[in-house]
């Protein structure tokens, strides 16, 4: 029971922004005009993935303290739960860039960055299957983990920041501005946000589980 | 620090020994170089006679760190455990592959002067920028080749490790190189600069934390 909560609770916050975020009244700007709804649903995939890619790098580097291979297991469940993120954050950017840009894919500091990430976890995948033995595939993959994420994070936080994008809050910032969101999006985001982590954490636990059933 | 110096003059021994290496990598820098000339022509614009020296450096490093591990292999790997530990073989490997990669990098420079000209304006910065470059690239290299060598698997997952791996140290260092050669003063370039190096630092210091958990059976 105890356990449940932020299940029910994570489904709730999803539904009610995939619900309400068709329904609420959004601010009419020219160009983006009613695909500002995609926010809810585009941005919140982005915030999904670095919480799970997160906590992936924060079990791999509990793996090399503990040796634990349940560790390893909760790192490539977490990882293979944010790549699942990162592919659906890129398909609802792509229609919205095709509707706000004209071009389903253009040469923007974010877009590379997303390229990266995803290349970056792929060959993470194809390095843990070149190997069979659990505890040494579980140490070099945790290495491999541990310096994709902080290149990662360089590449997606730090670089955007010296270039000009397109996305909001270009050539500083690489986040939202305080005036960028208005109040009545930030009550369906933020809730968008949480509902998606959580709901990402569960399937993750799944799939960890039905990983330690396997072995 | 003395174990470090005896490791790298193994190192260069070894490399010295096996020449054919050398060589091989001085023609394919040669071979490509001239393959870009003949289809393109003597005159590149800027910034595409700095993007094509960086592609090239960039595929000859990743092929140079594919044989980067080539000597500790099967029984020296125990060797090398008995003479020295982990956290001297990834300084004094990472130390002898930025040494690599300098050279690497200033042949391609080199070259490319021959075939199209020098088009850089500012040379120490573009300098600069080569050799935090080549640093960058060899920390990552040593640490992605180490763990391709220790998965004791093929010679393309090092390069599939490497290159995403490789975007962030490149970006950086081609937009220095661009700025070098439109002239940009080396304290209006300090900001990329600071970045770079605290990148490589950062990298460095990583690598360095995380190699003795590969270096291990």
């Amino acid at each position: 029971m105890k356990g449940s909560i932020y299940k029910v609770l994570g489904l709730l916050l999803v539904a009610y922004s995939l619900t309400y975020g068709l329904l609420t009244k959004v601010p009419d700007l020219p160009i983006i005009e009613e695909s500002i709804r995609n926010l809810f649903y585009h941005v919140s995939m982005w915030f999904a993935m670095v919480a799970m890619m997160a906590a992936s790098f924060w079990n791999a580097i509990r793996f090399l303290g503990t040796e634990d291979l349940a560790k390893d297991r909760r790192s490539i469940s977490l990882a293979e739960m944010g790549m699942f993120f990162s592919f659906m954050g890129l398909f609802t950017g792509m229609v919205w860039a095709k509707f706000t840009w004209g071009a389903w894919w253009t040469n923007d500091p974010k877009l590379n960055g997303t390229a990266i990430t995803i290349l970056i976890y792929l060959a993470y995948f194809v390095l843990r299957n070149s190997m069979d033995d659990a505890r040494k595939k579980a140490r070099i993959s945790a290495v491999y983990n541990i310096f994709a994420f902080v290149m990662m994070i360089v590449f997606i936080g730090i670089l955007p920041r010296m270039t000009d994008s397109l996305h909001p809050g270009n050539g500083g910032n690489p986040g939202f501005n305080s005036y960028d969101l208005d109040n009545g999006l930030r009550m369906v985001f933020y809730p968008a946000v949480i509902g998606w982590i959580l709901v990402g954490t569960w399937i993750a636990s799944l799939r960890y589980r039905l990983k330690a059933l396997q072995e | 620090m003395q174990k470090i110096v005896r490791l790298l003059v193994r190192f260069f021994r070894q490399e010295v020994r096996n020449s054919n290496v050398l060589f091989s990598l001085g023609l394919y820098l040669l071979g490509v170089s001239y393959l870009i000339y003949l289809l393109s022509g003597s005159t590149p614009s800027d910034s595409a006679w700095n993007t094509l020296l960086w592609v090239v450096v960039f595929f000859g490093s990743v092929q140079l760190s594919s044989r980067s591990f080539e000597f500790e292999s099967g029984s020296y790997f125990y060797y090398y455990q008995t003479i020295a530990n982990a956290k001297h073989t990834i300084i004094a490997k990472m130390l002898f592959n930025v040494a690599y990669m300098m050279l690497l990098s200033l042949a391609t420079w080199a070259l490319f002067s021959v075939f199209f000209g020098n088009p850089v304006y500012n040379t120490a910065l573009f300098f600069i920028g080569l050799i935090l470059g080549a640093t960058g690239f060899s920390v990552v290299l040593t640490l992605t080749s180490g763990i391709a060598h220790r998965t004791k698997g093929n010679a393309t997952l090092g390069a599939i490790l490497a290159i995403p791996l490789l975007f962030p140290v490149l970006q950086l260092t081609s937009a220095i190189n661009l700025q070098a050669i439109v002239g940009v003063t080396l304290t209006d370039a300090a900001n990329l600069l600071g970045t770079l190096v605290a990148l490589d630092m950062g990298i460095g210091l990583l690598a360095y934390l995380l190699f003795p958990y590969l270096w291990q059976d």
